[in-house]
């Protein structure tokens, strides 16, 4: 029994999800999250360690069970029906996965196997997959002697041996070096392409910029802003203006109480001796804004204007720099 | 059927495994047959001086070290365990729609099939230093040792998977091998001991098994030892069985 939309493929209201922390008291870990991802797209899940990313989605995946609200996943609901949605999932958890002692290619084919595929099917679909994510120079080797960005493409690989309806991938490019990122972005665009839709968490604001057509940026549970990254940036006004204060946080202090009011500077906020600002026409303002702080004495250490990136979105909506927010409090 | 097949994959994946891992079945040989070399001899003298009359010493000390093996290759799969849930195996087996089941049972299987190709190795170098073979016997007893070897087995996976992590996972089992091995009279029998160790060895399960497995190996049925290991260990397994099968549903990782 299918439900929901044909152009839907996870339709998320309200869910929540609390653990039992110290003290004995519940640790809110998302507080809800409403999630509507479309066919053929790439859906990234964009926010900091321990924002409830991971477990959203070990939610969505059938491995965790859900407190309340409801979650469709590819036509079938995730808590009365596990075992339809997991039918019709990939999953590439963080870790991978793969077995040291098995080649890739026997990895695909128990996989595809596990799915119920018959051996033939199985064979021609790992075949494709070799292909498709370039694995070839390396299939029939054990997985053990597989570089990082090697086994990364076989956890992949493993996620779509049944042509699944949604890939899940946790933390695709985590412990990768810039070159495999590129590559693995390069496949994932291809998977796309391909029209497989893709779910994704990252806490690389360049990743989801790169991949994702749409964003939900996360953060202590909740989603605070959502869009495709060209819109939730739009939404910034005007250009980012970053000031770094010589004399530190009072003098960033004292900037931001003679910058804020000015008529051309939208939002303004101090984090230690930095000064973030959102201007219009950077351009003509920043000579100004220079004009202003000589006047007041007060030094500064560098000066940067920019386009608004999603970490100004981050930023934004969090009052945080995602950059700042750091390990603290990893997901369980 | 689906049960069926599912398991019959996974069980392969986990023979393979353990074919590919040399040093591993390189012990799994050589310390039974060092038990062999090295106890036997001692047991001699104390069998005699205990007045355990046995034609062969090996008649009495096999079957127990055959015990012992299923004992011990039962509650160290847990270690396998708690390896796959931090490489992330469990999960990626875990979001296929394959069998809970099937997922728990094939690393045992696989695990048994090789206890029985280690067994029959025990049996024949035993048999060369006089230890009598009955065919039959030996037979029951492999479905004795293959339940004892289920029921550990699923305790230390359901264990591992609770705990998570390597060094409280070892701690237990470490902490719960001696005893076990003592109270079931695998090296001495407890038959020797005081009343309340006799008493005692009583809530062990290997105790059954042992008692059983020295009854079974001289080929006979008689007497309540054989039955009474049936009737502890198959309830206890699909106690265990069902208790690890749920501890696996829910595992978080």
């Amino acid at each position: 029994m299918a439900q929901g939309n044909e152009s839907t493929v996870i339709e998320v209201r309200d869910l929540r999800k609390s653990f039992a922390g110290r003290h004995g008291r519940r640790v809110e870990a998302v507080c809800g999250v409403d999630i509507e991802v479309r066919r053929g797209e790439i859906f990234g899940f964009l926010g900091p360690n321990g924002a409830g990313k991971t477990t959203t989605l070990r939610m969505l995946t059938t491995l965790l069970p859900i407190d309340s609200g409801s979650a469709i996943v590819a036509g079938h609901d995730v808590a009365r029906h596990p075992a339809r949605v997991r039918a019709q999932i990939g999953y590439v958890s963080q870790l991978g996965g793969a077995d040291d002692l098995d080649t890739g290619r026997e990895s695909l084919l128990l996989q595809g196997r596990l799915y119920g595929g018959d051996a033939r099917t199985v064979a021609t679909r790992t075949a494709e997959l070799i292909d498709l994510l370039d694995l070839g120079d390396f299939a029939d080797r054990r997985v053990a002697t597989y570089s990082g960005g090697q086994r990364r493409r076989l956890d992949v690989a493993l996620g779509l041996v049944h042509s699944p309806d949604v890939l899940f991938l946790d933390e695709p490019s985590t412990g990768l070096d810039p070159q495999n990122r590129a590559n693995l972005w390069e496949r994932i665009g291809d998977l796309r392409a391909a029209g497989t839709t893709i779910f994704l968490t990252t806490h690389y604001l360049d990743e989801a910029d790169a991949l994702c057509d749409r964003v939900a940026i996360i953060d202590h549970g909740l989603i605070v802003a959502l869009g495709a990254p060209v819109e939730l940036k739009r939404e910034v006004a005007g250009q980012a203006v970053l000031l770094s204060l010589r004399d530190g946080a009072p003098a960033a202090q004292q900037a931001l109480a003679l910058l804020e009011p000015l008529d051309y500077v939208r939002e303004a906020s101090a984090h230690e001796a930095d000064l973030h600002l959102y201007v219009d026409n950077g351009g003509e303002s920043l000579p100004l804004l220079l004009r202003v702080l000589d006047g007041a004495g007060v030094g500064l250490r560098s000066i940067s204007l920019s386009e608004p990136t999603l970490d100004d979105v981050f930023l934004r909506y969090t009052g945080r720099s995602l950059r700042d927010t750091g390990e603290s409090g990893a997901a369980p | 059927m689906k049960l069926v097949r599912d398991t019959a994959l996974m069980t392969w994946r986990s023979l393979l495994h353990q074919l590919r891992n040399p040093v591993w079945l390189f012990v799994g040989v050589s310390t039974p047959l060092l038990y062999l070399a090295l106890f036997a001899p001692l047991l001699k003298h104390v069998t005699v001086l205990a007045g355990l009359g046995h034609a062969n010493v090996l008649d009495g000390f096999l079957p127990g070290i055959l015990s012992l093996v299923a004992f011990s290759s039962g509650v160290s799969q847990g270690f396998t365990t708690i390896f796959e849930l931090r490489a992330g195996v469990v999960e990626r087996f875990r979001v296929t729609p394959a069998s809970r089941l099937a997922i728990l049972l094939a690393p045992i299987l696989a695990s048994m099939l090789m206890m029985f190709v280690f067994d029959a190795l025990l049996v024949a170098v035993g048999a060369a230093f006089g230890f009598s073979v009955h065919w039959l016997g030996l037979a029951v007893l492999g479905v004795l040792l293959g339940l004892l070897m289920t029921v550990m087995s699923a305790f230390s996976i359901a264990t591992a998977l609770i705990t998570k992590e390597i060094s409280s996972f070892a701690a237990i089992v470490n902490g719960i091998n001696l005893p076990i091995l003592l109270l079931a009279g695998v090296l001495l029998p407890v038959s020797i001991g005081p009343q309340w160790m006799r008493i005692i060895a009583h809530f062990n399960p290997l105790y059954y098994l042992v008692e059983g497995s020295r009854v079974l190996a001289s080929g006979s049925f008689s007497g309540p030892h054989v039955w009474q290991a049936f009737a502890v260990l198959v309830p206890l397994c699909a106690l265990v069985l069902a208790w690890a099968t749920r501890v696996f549903r829910r595992a978080v990782s």
